[in-house]
């Protein structure tokens, strides 16, 4: 007699995480059009996506990290510190923005190496070694600039990255862009990339499958290395300055974003346009909160409410389908026999 | 019906493009409602939520939309992304105190090109970011009034010291040398004995107050001119058992320091009210609003505050605000 439940006979995209933050973030950019008067302007999704920028590179590149069952606590230190040598190669060390920006990259890749090479090597837990690192690298951008000094009067022509657009969208929008679609194919359609998955899955296992854990892990890490530092150049063309306080807490709205996205904090399931969905819940709520004239503070209350709820969504229909299963087994043995759906 | 709707739609927009062309009307306080936008250094901080109060004040005296919003956390980026939210969000004009100068000049000059107005209070901008400054004090005003308290206190004679920051800190020694001018020219009496660092550190002002009390047993009064250096050498002439023979004053923060005032050890603070400079800042932002205030005006009425004195794109608050014993309850900052 019993019908297979709703929950159980539907399977589709529209039930995972994603489409579940999709309609949040839908229902965020109504309320907010209808709500505020300018929210909807071209001009408001440009903020949008300028304030944007730099926590969604730092939350795509966590995203791998995290798969693998890992955490990176240093990126936004690290974002500091690269912001903070990038504007001491320009100014005191003569360099190019250019020059001062390849260093850059070159400086964050090798840091992010260290994160790697520590908890690969020494088999330390990521959350220990990026707890060290988060202090060390703050710590070094600070005594670099003796936590006063600051970089300013960088030429137009570097403003131009995080301040201008470039064919209809701001410039940085462009670089997330890129990096978005970049690192969708590597988690999503590479061999290389599902590694990630496979780590965070079983670790053991993917290492009797033949995945080199330990040099993938490396490489999740000197990743998060070397965007941090393509963040801390974005963060510096759009503020117009570089200080040892920049990027203050950004790791854990990178997180905050990723596992918004539905990434398992455990690692093994997760998706990188769910994490792009989550910067984007997150991004409008603390925008459109001022377009209805919130205070600020609420956007962190919310973004909290959101997080609880989105993951209480999310596994509702696995729970309603495992209640009715329970249900059905319960009926089943009392009186009519199995059903056949 | 068709005709009528049209009709009301043409109506609707001549209405509009009156509106918005209107030419603006002479004189203060009577242009249109403006949308002023107010930020802090950070929400929480006492003194500015004391100026908010002034803030709120004038903006319901001039009947104007206050927006009031800032960074709760220290992230020099906040305050460049609010701004940016409020260019977008179409507000008139951009009240702000500058946590890092430089930073936020680039989102402010970016205000400027959208025609939105921008004015600075208690910490400035670069000077091409904003049109005005709202200074709650020139280093002149601080000595000045620092050294006629002094030589009130003491009675115009005797040995007085100096606690300051460090010996190298700029504010600190524009504020001396006003105080040592004013000293010279008006009270030949008093004698500054010495002149003592404490690196901004009310334990290192203790310290150094109380060996400067028993170096110069004649000392009558101790002037500290950093804010921590006040209830320092507060704690110094009472644990020393001078509380009242030895006065205490300084530049310092009330609230710090009501313990010491009602206990008569501390006689003086010396400060700006804060109330009254977020109200000015207020009435400057809507005067710049709406026009009335322009760059190479010399004076402004703000008002209840009167006329005040405008320096190159400085507006002044006046001279600062003695807190004394009578009056120190009615300050919660």
């Amino acid at each position: 007699m019993s019908k297979p439940s709703f929950f159980s006979r539907t399977r589709g995209w529209w039930r995972s995480h994603e489409a579940v933050l999709l309609v949040v973030l839908l229902a965020e950019l109504v309320f907010f059009s209808s709500a505020g008067r300018r929210f909807g302007t071209a001009d408001n999704f440009f903020d949008i996506a300028r304030h944007s920028t730099e926590i969604g590179l730092l939350a795509l590149v966590m995203t791998p990290i995290i798969l693998t069952g890992g955490i990176d606590l240093s990126v936004g230190s690290l974002l500091g510190l690269c912001a903070v040598v990038f504007g001491k190669l320009w100014r005191d060390g003569g360099c190019s923005p250019g020059i001062a920006g390849v260093l850059t990259l070159g400086l964050g890749t090798l840091a992010g190496l260290l994160n790697g090479g520590l908890i690969t090597g020494l088999r330390l837990p990521p959350l220990i070694v990026t707890l060290g690192t988060y202090s060390l690298f703050r710590g070094l951008a600070e005594a670099l600039t003796h936590g006063a000094d600051t970089f300013t009067d960088f030429p137009a022509s570097f403003l131009f990255l995080g301040q201008e657009t470039w064919t209809g969208l701001p410039a940085q929008a462009w670089v997330l862009m890129v990096a978005a679609v970049g690192f969708w194919l590597l988690v999503h359609r590479t061999t290389f990339g599902r590694a990630f998955c496979a780590i965070g899955w079983a670790s053991e296992g993917a290492r009797y499958a033949g995945i080199p854990v330990r040099a993938r892990v490396t490489l999740a890490y000197g990743l998060a290395g070397f965007v941090s530092g393509l963040a801390a150049i974005i963060y510096t063309a759009r503020l117009g300055q570089a200080k040892a306080d920049a990027g203050t807490g950004y790791e854990l709205f990178a997180i905050t974003a990723v596992v918004l996205g539905g990434t398992s904090i455990f690692g093994g399931a997760g998706s990188i346009h769910g994490t792009l969905l989550g910067v984007a819940a997150i991004g409008v709520l603390s925008n459109g909160l001022v377009h209805i004239h919130q205070p600020r503070e609420v956007a962190g209350m919310l973004t909290g409410f959101l997080l609880l709820l989105a993951l209480a969504v999310s596994v509702l229909p696995q729970w309603l389908s495992s209640l009715a299963i329970r249900r059905r087994a319960a009926q089943g043995s009392q009186s009519s026999p199995p059903s056949t759906p | 019906m068709k005709s009528l709707l049209a009709f009301v739609f043409c109506a609707a927009l001549l209405f509009n493009a009156g509106c918005s062309k209107a030419p603006e009307p002479a004189g203060g306080g009577s242009g249109k409602k403006l949308t002023v936008a107010l930020m802090p250094k950070s929400k929480g901080n006492a003194y500015f939520v004391s100026c908010k109060q002034g803030a709120d004040e004038a903006a319901k005296e001039l009947g104007l939309d206050l927006l009031f919003d800032g960074p709760t956390e220290p992230d020099p980026a906040k305050q460049n992304e609010i701004i940016e939210n409020w260019i977008t969000l179409g507000v008139d004009v951009i009240a702000v105190a500058c946590e890092n100068s430089e930073g936020i000049s680039t989102a402010l000059r970016k205000a400027r090109k959208k025609g939105v107005k921008v004015v600075t209070f208690d910490s400035d901008a670069a000077a091409d970011a904003r049109e005005f400054f709202v200074n709650q004090a020139t280093p002149e005003g601080i000595g000045y009034t620092l050294m006629d308290e002094a030589a009130r206190l003491t009675g115009e004679e005797g040995e007085f010291a100096i606690i300051s920051a460090t010996l190298t800190a700029a504010n600190m020694n524009a504020w001396r040398k006003h105080i040592e001018a004013r000293l010279a020219e008006k009270y030949p009496k008093l004698k500054l004995v010495a002149t003592k660092p404490s690196d901004d550190l009310k334990d290192k002002a203790q310290s150094e107050a109380t060996a400067l009390l028993s170096a110069y047993p004649n000392l009558k009064l101790l002037m500290a001119i950093c804010s921590p250096a006040v209830p320092g050498c507060a704690e110094a002439v009472k644990q020393a058992g001078k509380a009242g023979t030895v006065k205490v004053m300084g530049l310092g923060l009330p609230g710090e320091n009501r313990r010491y005032v009602k206990e008569d050890v501390t006689q003086s603070v010396v400060l700006w009210k804060t109330v009254d400079l977020g109200y000015l800042t207020i009435h400057a932002a809507n005067a710049v609003g709406n026009g009335v205030l322009k760059p190479g005006d010399t004076r402004y009425a703000a008002g209840r505050l009167g006329e005040l004195e405008i320096q190159g794109s400085d507006i002044l608050l006046g001279k600062p605000f003695i807190f004394n014993k009578a009056n120190i309850d009615e300050f919660d900052f």
